[in-house]
């Protein structure tokens, strides 16, 4: 119970951020999940004119603005990159690699994917397609696989599963030294489509087409509603209310991730008003 | 209340059974279902009498897995007179579990 944070963050763009520090400011207990970057969004800007008081400001320098703030107000970002988040009731479970957390409101900050999920992906989801292959790997014992890999850590996964599958295709969709088993099969390809009736059958390609039983497309992130199962989406953004509030009490979410327009100032100023919404519900609780 | 049962008494403990039935289907090595089994804990005791609660470990069972198509686990199904008439792939928070189970009881 010591371990219980107040509030979880995930996500350290200026949603996060401003979520952070409007927390911290309250005194509230929390945790930080993002990365050395904060934003690669935010680094890539060459110049940022629409950002009240930092006319003419480079993403970078923002960056460096932001990072004076936090660190200011003693704020530190935990690097490690959360899995899944569980609503357990009256806490959340999150899972970051081996380790667990628990909080007792949560906010994402997650911006967005631009990565389009294939066709059918969605639809075959958990009958057959995937996005944690190590998870449901005894599920293909003897099985055919395929893995589309989007970073390096996918072909560690498709190492394991190569264990227990009959047979494992690896697509990778990033160029580099793919670092597979031999009995893994390489596909160099661009995945199009997955096929199949009341699971899946096979994933289409551009040039082939592949006889699996599983798919598993692994991303940097995952959908919010596979991080958070049970979450409300609406037009491919976390649906909420004017108070950040999901359809999941006491998970907030704010900026990119709950629609649009992507920018900087409605994304911190989101992230305020998410933070204090929790506040206001941690403190009621305590009453 | 969540009973464990196997293949060997699937039958007797589902098919049969009278009252609606609701099978969470998991293992020990999968970290979803280790979070959901404290939550359909919680989910039974608040419908127990309104609908039965049995778990099936699959890597015990592969032939029921097998049967059930079970792709993913947890998977959690609701069966009346023996048929399957939900079924709910993935963790859920506890008010989406109970509005679909309410549907079917």
């Amino acid at each position: 119970m010591s371990n219980r944070y107040d509030i979880a963050i995930i996500g350290s763009g200026p949603a996060g951020l401003s979520a952070a520090i409007n927390a911290k400011i309250r005194n509230k207990k929390i945790i930080v999940f993002g990365n050395e970057q904060f934003s690669n969004k935010l680094i890539k800007a060459p110049r940022i004119d629409n950002y009240l008081g930092f006319h003419g400001i480079k993403g970078q320098e923002l960056k460096e603005q932001f990072a004076n703030h936090i660190k200011a107000m003693d704020i530190k970002i935990n690097f490690e990159r959360v899995n899944n988040v569980y609503a357990m009731g009256d806490y959340f479970a999150l899972m970051a690699g081996d380790n667990n957390y628990e909080a007792k409101t949560v906010i994402l900050a997650t911006g967005i994917e631009f990565t389009r999920p294939l066709k059918g992906e969605e639809e075959f989801l958990g009958r057959g397609v995937g996005y944690c292959a190590t998870c449901d790997a005894p599920l293909y014992r003897n099985k055919v696989v395929s893995i589309i890999g989007y970073n390096k850590e996918a072909e560690e996964e498709a190492n394991f599963v190569s264990e227990l599958a009959a047979k494992v295709y690896y697509v990778p969709m990033y160029n580099g030294v793919y670092n597979i088993k031999s009995t893994v099969e390489l596909v160099k390809d661009t995945p199009l489509e997955v096929i199949g009736d009341l699971r899946v059958r096979k994933l289409v390609l551009k040039n082939r087409e592949i006889e699996t039983d599983g798919v598993f497309p692994l991303k940097d992130s995952v959908p919010p509603s596979q991080l958070v199962p049970g979450l409300e989406m609406e037009d491919g953004h976390i649906k909420v209310d004017r108070h950040m509030q999901t359809n999941i009490p006491g998970c907030f979410a704010c900026g990119d991730c709950v629609g649009r327009p992507y920018a900087y100032m409605k994304s911190a100023g989101e992230g305020q008003v998410a933070a204090l919404r929790a506040v206001n519900l941690l403190d009621n609780r305590t009453k | 209340m969540v009973k464990e049962i196997s293949s060997m008494n699937f039958n007797t403990e589902v098919m049969e059974e009278n009252v609606p039935v609701v099978v969470d289907f998991w293992a020990t090595w999968c970290g979803p279902c280790r979070m959901l089994g404290p939550v359909i804990e919680d989910v039974s005791n608040e419908l127990s009498g309104k609908a039965k609660f049995v778990k099936v470990n699959v890597d015990e069972n592969p032939d029921i897995a097998q049967k059930y198509g079970i792709a993913s686990i947890p998977t959690v199904m609701v069966f009346k007179g023996g048929s399957v008439v939900g079924n709910m792939v993935g963790f859920r928070p506890k008010n989406e579990i109970m509005k679909v189970l309410e549907s079917h009881i």
